[in-house]
């Protein structure tokens, strides 16, 4: 059997902390270039075949698309709502507002790559950065620019609450629980079998955490296809999901990659490989599907996404509205959509 | 000599180590030509997969002048995500995450599924019945990592003057790799 690099080393190298660093390695792969070459593809008899996979029911979808437009911006990642009319999103180094009839309303520049957003009650942005958070306006002034996170840090989350803000560290494989100054308070979600917590698992650098009105976060752990439920305290008080790409479950390596909170405690989930937007109940059941694969651009019909692996595939983010309507950021497509359930009358954009 | 490949694990780490080709190693070249020097010839170039063009058609399983394909396929560890649920291993819809027949990917059973550590798996490939259709290189692509994919073996190949798969390849992802660098040099 072969064994490349020998595999104690390699075992060993993944297992202590890199995995995130070298699992999203630059590789890409072709598409068929020629006619002939896709019908030497649709001619293999040992064909992986997912396009099953790619079809939803449409019973099973509960949710209707009310609105949606292209933002002109490469680089797109996450979007958080402002308003019932304004949407935020992060692309590149800036961050852009539109409005829901598409019309850019709002940009503001960053001195670096914004990887995470949230929107605080009092209505400053908390914007983070791979290392580091920054707070801004809505005006786009700097506020703060809080110290750099130690260790091997990629920050891909936020939440924020009345005094703490929470930040999901891809990189270090934790949750941190701030005060509104930047001060670290307590590390969530860290392997302590004594608190009965296994640890997050990331293949791909996507962590991502929610605070409900509740007052428990939900923490995604793709690597173990579930999402988790903390206190703020940092105590593990349930978690559900499991692998495969049956609907009820989260498919690929990884996933789901991003989670939003309905007012009820309910939890839209986001997937990437195969691109789904999904409702959970509290306590993990699978309610209905907001959008399935056939909605969003397919992996690979961009520069982007083509010949990607999974991990390297950035999908989709998603931001539940005050009115409960889910707004989805296809970051292949560079499009975002608005969805509300089925047979609510539509709210003017 | 290069060192031949092998089989055995320990094996090719000893050899690997005693010929001080530790950087080959980290780039990719787990083991070495051989069959060049078994069959004494003179060329200073092989045939190797670039793994970015092939687009898993599993010519490479059929086309080979061997009855047995010189082309396998490797699990390049670095990027591997130790993933429990390995899509190139399990087939799109699995009845359980076990290596239970019914649940595996691939048509020959040629990959090895081992526990590492909660909750990680390690996957090998036993290249005496990888065929090399590449069906689980497409799930690991689409799905995983990407740390599967497809090698022209220098133990086996007969490093034809025109190779057989490379003429009928339809993503032109032969070439000739300096025979110091056989193996498709990956970075991360
Ligand atoms: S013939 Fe070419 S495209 Fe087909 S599996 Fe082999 S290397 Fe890949
Ligand atoms: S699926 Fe095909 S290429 Fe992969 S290990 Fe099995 S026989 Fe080899
Ligand atoms: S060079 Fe010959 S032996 Fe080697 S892979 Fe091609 S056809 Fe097979």
């Amino acid at each position: 059997m072969n064994s490349e690099t020998g595999g104690r080393w390699t075992r060993r190298q993944f297992l202590g902390g890199t995995a995130v660093a070298v699992a999203t390695g630059p590789t890409t792969w072709a598409a068929p270039q020629t006619a002939a070459a896709a019908a030497a593809v649709d001619e293999n008899p040992w064909r992986y075949d997912v396009d099953r996979l790619r079809q939803v029911d449409p019973a099973l979808i509960g949710y209707e698309r009310v609105a949606g437009f292209a933002v002109a911006a490469s680089g797109v990642r996450r979007l958080v709502w402002t308003t019932p009319r304004e949407l935020w999103v992060t692309a590149g180094r800036s961050l852009l507002a539109y409005d829901l009839g598409g019309a850019k309303v709002a940009e503001v520049a960053i001195g670096d790559v914004v990887r995470c957003l949230a929107l605080a009650p009092d209505g400053r942005l908390f914007v983070g950065l791979r290392d580091r958070v920054e707070v801004y306006d809505r005006q786009g002034q700097r506020l703060a620019r809080w110290p750099a996170v130690s260790g091997k840090p990629f920050l891909t989350g936020l939440a924020v609450g009345k005094d703490m803000l929470f930040v999901a560290d891809s990189g270090n494989r934790v949750v941190y629980r701030c005060d509104l100054e930047g001060r670290i308070q307590l590390r969530i979600g860290e392997k302590n079998p004594e608190r009965n917590i296994p640890g997050l698992v990331l293949p791909s650098p996507f962590l991502d955490v929610e605070l409900g009105g509740d007052g428990l976060l939900r923490v995604t752990n793709p690597g173990r296809h579930r999402v988790e439920v903390y206190t703020v305290d940092g105590a593990l008080e349930l978690a559900w999901g499991r692998a495969g790409v049956a609907l009820d479950a989260f498919c690929g390596c990884c996933n789901p990659i991003a989670v939003s909170l309905l007012g009820d405690g309910r939890v839209v989930t986001a997937e990437k490989g195969l691109p789904r937007v999904k409702v959970y109940g509290a306590a993990g059941g699978l309610e209905t599907v907001v959008a399935g694969p056939n909605q969003f651009a397919p992996v690979g019909s961009d520069e982007r996404s083509r010949g990607k692996p999974d991990t390297a595939l950035e999908g989709l983010d998603v931001a539940v509205g005050a009115d409960g309507r889910v707004a989805v950021l296809d970051l292949v497509g560079s499009t975002i959509q608005i969805f509300q359930p089925k047979g609510v009358a539509a709210v003017a954009a | 000599m290069l060192p031949g490949p092998s089989n055995d694990d320990r094996t090719s780490r000893r050899e690997f180590v005693r010929n001080g080709l530790r950087v080959a190693g980290l780039t990719g070249a787990g083991v070495a030509v051989g069959a060049l020097s078994h069959r004494g010839a003179a060329a200073d170039t092989v045939w190797q997969i670039d793994p970015r063009k092939c687009l898993s058609c599993s010519r490479c399983a059929t086309e080979c002048v061997l009855e047995q394909s010189a082309v396998k396929c490797v699990n390049w560890f670095p990027i591997c995500g130790y993933c429990d649920l390995c899509t190139g291993y399990f087939e799109p819809q699995p009845i359980g995450l076990d290596t239970g027949a019914e649940n595996q990917l691939c048509p020959t059973s040629a990959i090895l599924r081992k526990f590492i550590e909660d909750p990680y798996f390690e996957y090998k490939i036993d290249e005496d019945l990888c065929i090399g259709c590449a069906k689980c290189i497409e799930g690991c692509k689409l799905f995983g990592n990407g740390s599967f994919h497809l090698q022209v073996r220098h133990d086996r190949c007969l490093n034809c003057n025109e190779c057989a798969i490379a003429r009928s390849c339809p993503g032109d992802a032969f070439y000739r790799a300096p025979v110091e660098k056989p193996y498709y040099q990956f970075t991360t």
